[in-house]
């Protein structure tokens, strides 16, 4: 009989063919981890001298509920999970010091070193997190706008891969292309969901410039922004031993910020030993004659409109012409 | 040649150029219209990769107007004339299946591209907007600047999966057959269109690629329709994409489906911050 699969991904629903393991994603989680150390990459080599840091990935310390917080609550995302077996995540959390540490990894007290008039907007923007009563209270996310650059890093799993002079990521709700060419940035009123960036390998470190970003992408369904000014300085250290790499990202933005910040979280390579979940483990071991596991991603188009996000409507009911 | 030196004026003027250059003016006769279409020459001096495969990596686009109607078309207020780029003219629809495309036709705002859906396969590949092949020996990756997805071309001996998965793009496999990458593309969701005039497939549809270079810079695309719930027999299109030259090309991310409501954000928007 013939199976039919709706592989759509509606904003923060993940359908997939596979069974759910909620377990999985728990054993693939962690709540504390060792940053990688940039240094030489004594790991596989591409032909044109790249580190191979290719394949799927993906953080192990939670979603974006919480960019502070990671496994901390997050309103009733946490309080109220429905029937259905989404947001399987949530439990009840644990002590704070049992878990993950915040992702703002610099200022020491990991917060985000708001100017006082942007504490207030983010503090306002969560407040109505779950009761948008005007279309700029909806977190992009939920309409599958792209995460922006350090979302898209707090979110589903997601595969790397690398060509001469390129790296290409693709998330599950949106793709990213680093430049290692050296070409000049975008002019400047181009701005993007994802920025425009350009990077280059130092030993096992993928240093990337972030300019022409939009900024309308939150960091989180916890409200904290950036300005259409800032810049993004990314770290990607990659462990030689190829199974983790640690992303950091240093924001710049006078605007927003009293003093740039830095984010840091934890990522582990998804193989084909990994427990397959719906949401760490995105990959289905392809259909071949040889003996060699071979696991691949199905294509991630998100769908906007179809649904709702951290049970939140977003549609008719914030904006009636939402497409 | 035949209606081959219509659709590709650019190919045939490199040809003739060519038969002049070295005296082969004394072709052979012309075949009749109703034959074959005359083939673009395969080249031989192409890129390719270190294990000797054509090298498609590049940023790509078609010229075709192929999006404005498949079908030889006259010129409207919507879009250009066009001479067409189906083999033989006409999309052999059932007769279901040509009320539908007049239903479509009528209501061109039904066009999924103007709600910014993933226009699928092969409409991604003719559409007035650049794409990038990425290509490693085990897949080639499609980045389209429209909506900006990914397509993945695997040419890794791997095989469709089992039961039937609704993709937008379908699932692409592939082989070599010469220099020729020769695609089988199944899975389909059927809710893609795929031109701006309503022709459509359905998720049935089981699409054939043959991708080949005609000269080092332009790529011959030719695409067989196989599809019982919507056409008589198969068809098939052919256009040439060509390669994006200019220093500053790049894909810039084109994620229409957020145009609707991006002037919500960023909030607070900094103009209003600063009262710039």
């Amino acid at each position: 009989m013939r199976i039919r699969i709706q592989l759509v991904l509606l904003g923060g629903l993940a359908i997939t063919p596979a069974a759910v393991f909620a377990q999985g994603a728990r054993s693939f989680r962690e709540s504390s981890f060792v940053p990688a150390a940039s240094g030489p990459w004594t790991g596989p080599q591409l032909p044109d001298g790249q580190p191979d840091v290719s394949g799927h990935w993906s953080n192990t310390i939670g979603n974006h509920n919480n960019l502070t917080d990671p496994q901390g609550p997050l309103g009733r995302d946490d309080e109220a999970p429905p029937a259905e077996g989404r947001q399987q995540n949530a439990r009840k959390p644990k002590p704070r010091s049992e878990r993950a540490p915040s992702r703002v990894s610099d200022p020491p007290d990991g917060q985000v070193p708001f100017q006082p008039w942007a504490r207030v907007m983010q503090e306002d923007f969560l407040a109505h997190l779950n009761n948008p009563v005007k279309p700029e209270y909806v977190e992009p996310f939920a309409r599958c706008a792209p995460g922006g650059p350090t979302k898209s890093f707090m979110w589903h799993g997601y595969e790397i891969r690398q060509f001469p002079g390129y790296v290409l990521f693709m998330f599950d709700s949106g793709n990213r292309v680093i430049y290692l060419d050296g070409r000049p940035h975008l002019p400047g009123n181009v701005k993007l969901w994802n920025g425009d960036s350009r990077g280059h390998w130092e030993g096992n470190t993928l240093v990337v410039d972030t300019t022409n970003n939009n900024s309308k992408s939150r960091l989180g369904r916890s409200g904290e922004f950036v300005s259409e000014n800032a810049t993004i300085q990314e770290r990607f250290v990659f462990d030689p031993a190829g199974d983790r790499f640690t992303y950091n990202a240093t924001y710049t933005d006078p605007t927003v910020l009293t003093r740039p910040f830095t984010v840091t979280i934890p990522n582990r390579r998804v193989t084909d030993k990994t427990p397959a979940d719906d949401w760490n483990n995105l990959t289905f071991p392809a259909k071949h004659a040889g003996n060699e596991p071979i696991i691949e991603a199905y294509e991630r188009i998100c769908v906007e409109g179809n649904g709702d996000h951290g049970q939140v409507v977003a549609s008719e009911s914030t904006e009636g012409k939402t497409p | 040649m035949t209606r081959g030196d219509t659709r590709y004026p650019l190919a045939a003027m490199g040809l003739a150029l060519l038969a002049s250059a070295v005296g082969l003016a004394q072709a052979p006769p012309r075949a009749p219209a109703a034959a074959k279409p005359a083939s673009p020459k395969p080249a031989t001096d192409i890129p390719r990769t270190p294990d000797g495969k054509p090298d498609f990596s590049g940023i790509w686009q078609s010229l075709s107007g192929a999006d404005y109607g498949l079908e030889p078309h006259p010129a409207t207020k919507e879009g250009p004339p066009g001479a067409g780029v189906v083999e033989g003219n006409t999309i052999p629809y059932t007769t279901g299946a040509l009320d539908q495309r007049a239903k479509n036709a009528a209501r061109a705002t039904a066009d999924p591209r103007l709600k910014c859906f993933t226009l699928g396969t092969p409409r991604g590949i003719y559409y007035a907007e650049p794409f990038q092949i990425f290509q490693r020996p085990r897949d080639l990756t499609l980045l389209f600047e429209f909506g900006h997805p990914v397509r993945t071309i695997n040419t890794n001996a791997t095989e469709h999966p089992d039961g039937h998965i609704d993709f937008w793009l379908g699932d692409s496999r592939g082989h070599w057959e010469g220099d020729t990458l020769v695609v089988d593309v199944t899975d389909f969701n059927g809710e893609t269109w795929l031109d701006r005039v309503g022709d459509f497939n359905s998720d049935e549809l089981h699409l054939v690629e043959h991708w080949s270079f005609v000269n080092r810079d332009t790529i011959r695309y030719r695409a067989t329709f196989n599809d019982p719930k919507v056409y008589t027999r198969p068809w098939t299109l052919d256009v040439l994409l060509y390669r994006r030259l200019e220093p500053n090309v790049q894909i810039i991310e084109n994620y229409c489906s957020t145009l609707d409501y991006d002037r919500y954000y960023p909030y607070p928007a900094t103009s209003k911050l600063t009262g710039k």
